[in-house]
């Protein structure tokens, strides 16, 4: 299982104000998966709009990214530099 | 260069106890011939012979020059727009205005930081029902000359209704404040306002208990702050040059820090396929972030193709101080509170930051660096993004970043004089460390803080004395580092000479960082290595450079297309030797038997296979996409000691000193010079820099004589402490360099003045007249 955090403004727009979720997957394809199946629509803001940090690393919101067993996944509001 | 050392670091010293651990560890440095060398930079000699070719030094046969006509007013409605005189000036090839754009659908799209409403964007490039700030683009010509498209701008007639307009943020935020969008309601705010406002959007992070962590501090520190809107002050105008076929075709050469973003964005603007737009990049006289966003490339694309002619735009000094994005200026207050022991039990900050015209100002990057360096359990960083009658806001390295930390890094300098503990140490007492949750949410999860705080306390200018009206401050700073979608191909000639090509514009030295990199995983001689940065119809897909990505995402894409190369001629030589693939190895770049067991042969070298390439298969070419993430964030921790004349107020920078977490240099210099780069630039923010406007919204001092940047003069010699500590999701280590470094001088300079003075500065820049006015307060 993994534990899928969001930010509180996040949580207000699409998950009715709950942050945390459990789902088993083994990558980030399957997360959206299981959030798109709990609130439909959810997985494409997820990938469009977030970056996510599985363990505290960063990366894009990509399918292909491996969610380890136990992990912490956050989805945050991307990040652009300078 | 100033003077520079680096200390390597193992990993495992990571999580020690930083306060009493003063050792650096050293033996855990991997040896490598390239990575950590200084080779001689490729683009050097066509930059100081003068041969580089910038995007104003452009020339297609049969150009002619546009030029864009900006409005006068702060803040106006249009009227009408009348290009028919323009239009008829002999000479004059095209003339434009918002209505040769089409229309854009209201609606944020992506990522909430970055989020993109081209209904917005496209009123930028050119203004619409309104102009909302001295500068704006109203219509644009193409003619002949130079001069004659500055005729014909004068033959426009514009009619406009002036409007009252608003400047400062804070007077932005009034609820009585004249209004740039009449139908904007604040975002963020549940449930959602029924009254307009110029705040565009409110958003806030949150964690821990802020109310009990202040009831356990000993010390309580509130204090409000304001910075000045600041311009990236590259030394190119942005320029572009665009050639529109008959077919629909449309080829840019632009200026940029991203060729690939500059194509996605004029498409939208002008409403083109990607597929019909090629865009080259020039050669880039600086961008720091301003060159992200597009303002030309629309406008010279439309132009060229309603004359049918190749149409090259500059920017003229005024023009990019007037048009393009500078980053925001802020109205902060920030309140910590701490243990007699210096443990920082809580921190709230609320930050109102200018987006310019348009919504989009860095605040949510303020909000999530502001805290970030530091283990603070109980934390609340609130933002509001808030238009007004200015340019609207760009990205200038690491956006948001410096703002909010020079709040933060002043109230934390006074919460340590408040309870007589070393600045530093109370830093170093609360640096963040791997597990370390953060106020956005994630934990960090890579080390390198406290390594850089120790480095920094054991320079030994810490502890030098100072004399009479001089004092020193030190301050930290934090960024992200971005990661991400990048591309490489690596192309091996005959002669065994290499072509490496990736898309990331060059700005900091990628060029010699990429050739390194491959010089390093083929195993062949820098010398022999060429890396160029290759237009969008050559190179897959490559985001900007922006936010410290290119060593680590163009860098890993390179590693793994010459990864790939190598594969390749381990195969061929297999080919030629007659003996299995798993048989040989790539050692020192040569081929080689794996074992004794496979044959006696005389290894090949990358140029002798090179040589071989047609008979054993054709060119020797590998291509790499990547989307880099597990990128590791910037550090940074400076100390800043200063003098200041009592009668003048001026500020004499004595020492800078500047540590960083750079994970593996790949090339120091390179390393060296960014982080002195954004120390000077930190310097002319924390002094002399500021957007003047006067009481009818025009901006005062569009130009470098009255913009004041620091000039070598102004400099003492920046010393740089390159604290190595691998990043393990790079294949060398590296970590993003570029934007950290201009995030602690402006509160480093502020302690110091307080040191030196025993008066604090809450508003940048701390110039003179202001500094003086405190003195004598």
């Amino acid at each position: 299982m993994a534990r899928i955090v969001f930010t509180a403004g996040f949580a207000r727009r699409y998950t009715s104000g709950v942050r945390e979720f459990e789902v088993e997957a083994k990558n980030l394809r399957g997360v959206l998966k299981a959030m798109d199946d709990m609130f439909p629509g959810l997985g494409e803001h997820l990938e469009e709009e977030t970056t996510v940090a599985i363990n505290g690393e960063y990366h894009e919101t990509g399918y292909f990214q491996p969610v380890p067993p136990g992990a912490e996944v956050f989805f945050i509001p991307r990040i652009e530099g300078g | 260069m100033g003077d520079s050392w680096r200390q390597p670091v193992s990993q495992n010293k990571q999580s020690e106890d930083a306060v009493n651990d003063t050792s650096i560890v050293t033996d855990s440095v991997k040896r490598f011939k390239w990575v950590g060398t200084r080779p001689i930079r490729p683009d050097g000699i066509p930059k100081v012979t003068g041969r580089a070719m910038y995007g104003a030094d452009l020339k297609l046969p049969g150009m002619v020059y546009g030029k864009i006509l900006r409005s006068p007013h702060a803040h106006a409605r249009i009227k009408s727009i009348d290009l028919s005189a323009a239009e008829k000036l002999p000479g004059v090839k095209a003339v434009m205005s918002a209505a040769d754009l089409p229309a854009q659908k209201f609606d944020y799209i992506g990522p909430e930081r970055v989020a993109v409403n081209f209904w917005h964007v496209t009123r930028n490039i050119m203004a619409r029902e309104k102009v909302l700030y001295e500068g704006h683009a109203v219509a644009a010509v193409a003619a002949i000359s130079a001069s004659v498209a500055d005729h014909a701008l004068s033959l426009i007639k514009v009619e406009y209704e002036v409007l009252p307009h608003v400047i400062d943020v804070d007077d932005a935020m009034a609820p009585d404040a004249p209004l740039l969008f009449e139908d904007m309601m604040t975002r963020g705010i549940d449930p959602a306002p029924t009254k307009p406002s110029n705040i565009s959007k409110r958003l806030d992070f949150a964690m821990g208990d802020l109310d009990a962590g202040f009831k356990m501090a000993d010390v309580v520190i509130e204090k409000s702050f304001k910075t000045a809107a600041v311009h990236q002050a590259y030394i190119e105008p942005h320029a572009c040059l665009a050639k529109y076929e008959a077919d629909g075709q449309c080829e840019i050469w632009s200026s940029s820090q991203g060729h690939f973003a500059m194509r996605a964005l004029t498409a939208q603007i002008i409403g083109a396929k990607l597929g019909d737009l090629r865009v080259t990049p020039a050669e880039i006289g600086g961008g720091f972030g301003g060159k992200t966003v597009t303002y030309l490339e629309p406008v010279a694309a439309v132009l060229s193709k309603k004359c049918g002619l190749p149409v090259r735009l500059n920017m003229t000094r005024e023009e990019v101080f007037r048009a393009s994005g500078p980053t925001s200026g802020a109205s902060m207050t920030v309140k910590i509170g701490v243990m007699r022991d210096g443990t920082i039990v809580a921190a709230d900050g609320v930050f109102k930051f200018q987006a310019g015209a348009f919504p989009g100002s860095p605040v949510m990057n303020g909000c999530l660096c502001a805290f970030a360096p530091y283990d603070i359990p109980n934390a609340r960083a609130v933002g509001f993004d808030v238009v007004s009658n200015r340019p609207k806001a760009a990205a200038y390295r690491a956006p948001g970043s410096p703002i909010a930390n020079f709040a933060v890094e002043s109230v934390l300098d006074l919460c340590a004089k408040a309870i007589g503990m070393d600045p530093l140490d109370m830093r170093i007492k609360n640096v963040a460390r791997i597990g370390t949750p953060t106020l956005g949410g994630p934990k960090h999860a890579h080390a390198g803080f406290a390594e850089t705080l120790r480095a920094l306390r054991d320079h030994p200018g810490w502890k030098a004395p100072l004399g009479a009206n001089q004092g020193r401050g030190v301050a930290c700073g934090y960024w992200f580092n971005g990661g991400g979608e990048s591309s490489a191909t690596i192309q091996v000639n005959n002669d065994g000479t290499v072509l490496v090509a990736t898309g990331s514009p060059d700005i900091g030295g990628s060029r010699a960082s990429m050739a390194i990199m491959a010089a390093e995983t083929l195993g062949v001689d820098y010398n022999t290595v060429r890396a160029i940065v290759a237009d969008t119809a050559s190179v897959g897909y490559t985001h900007v450079t922006g936010g410290s990505r290119v060593t680590f995402a163009t860098g890993t894409a390179v590693v793994n297309a010459s990864t790939t190369v190598v594969k390749d001629l381990c195969k061929r030589a297999a080919l030629i030797w007659g003996v299995d693939e798993d048989g040989v190895v790539w050692e020192d770049g040569a081929a080689k038997p794996a074992s004794s067991n496979v044959g006696d042969f005389k290894p090949l070298s990358l140029k002798d296979i090179a040589a071989k390439a047609a008979a054993t298969g054709g060119p020797i070419t590998a291509s790499a996409g990547v989307n880099a993430g597990g990128q590791a964030p910037g550090f940074a921790a400076q100390f800043f000691d200063v003098e200041v004349d009592p009668e003048t107020g001026h500020v004499k920078i004595l020492r800078a000193v500047a540590a960083q977490d750079v994970g593996r240099a790949i090339h120091p210099s390179y390393v060296e010079g960014q982080i002195q780069g954004g120390v000077a630039q930190g310097v002319g923010w924390a002094l002399s820099e500021e957007y003047i406007y006067n009481a009818k919204g025009l901006l005062d001092n569009a130009g470098f004589l009255d913009y004041r940047c620091p000039v070598a003069s102004d400099l003492p010699m920046l010393d740089t402490i390159l604290v190595e500590v691998p990043n393990p999701t790079h294949p060398y280590g590296a970590k993003g360099v570029g934007e950290a470094c201009i995030c602690p001088p402006m509160a480093a300079i502020a302690n110091a003045i307080d040191a030196a003075t025993g008066t604090r500065m809450y508003e940048l820049p701390m110039s003179p007249p202001r500094l003086l006015a405190a003195l004598s307060a």
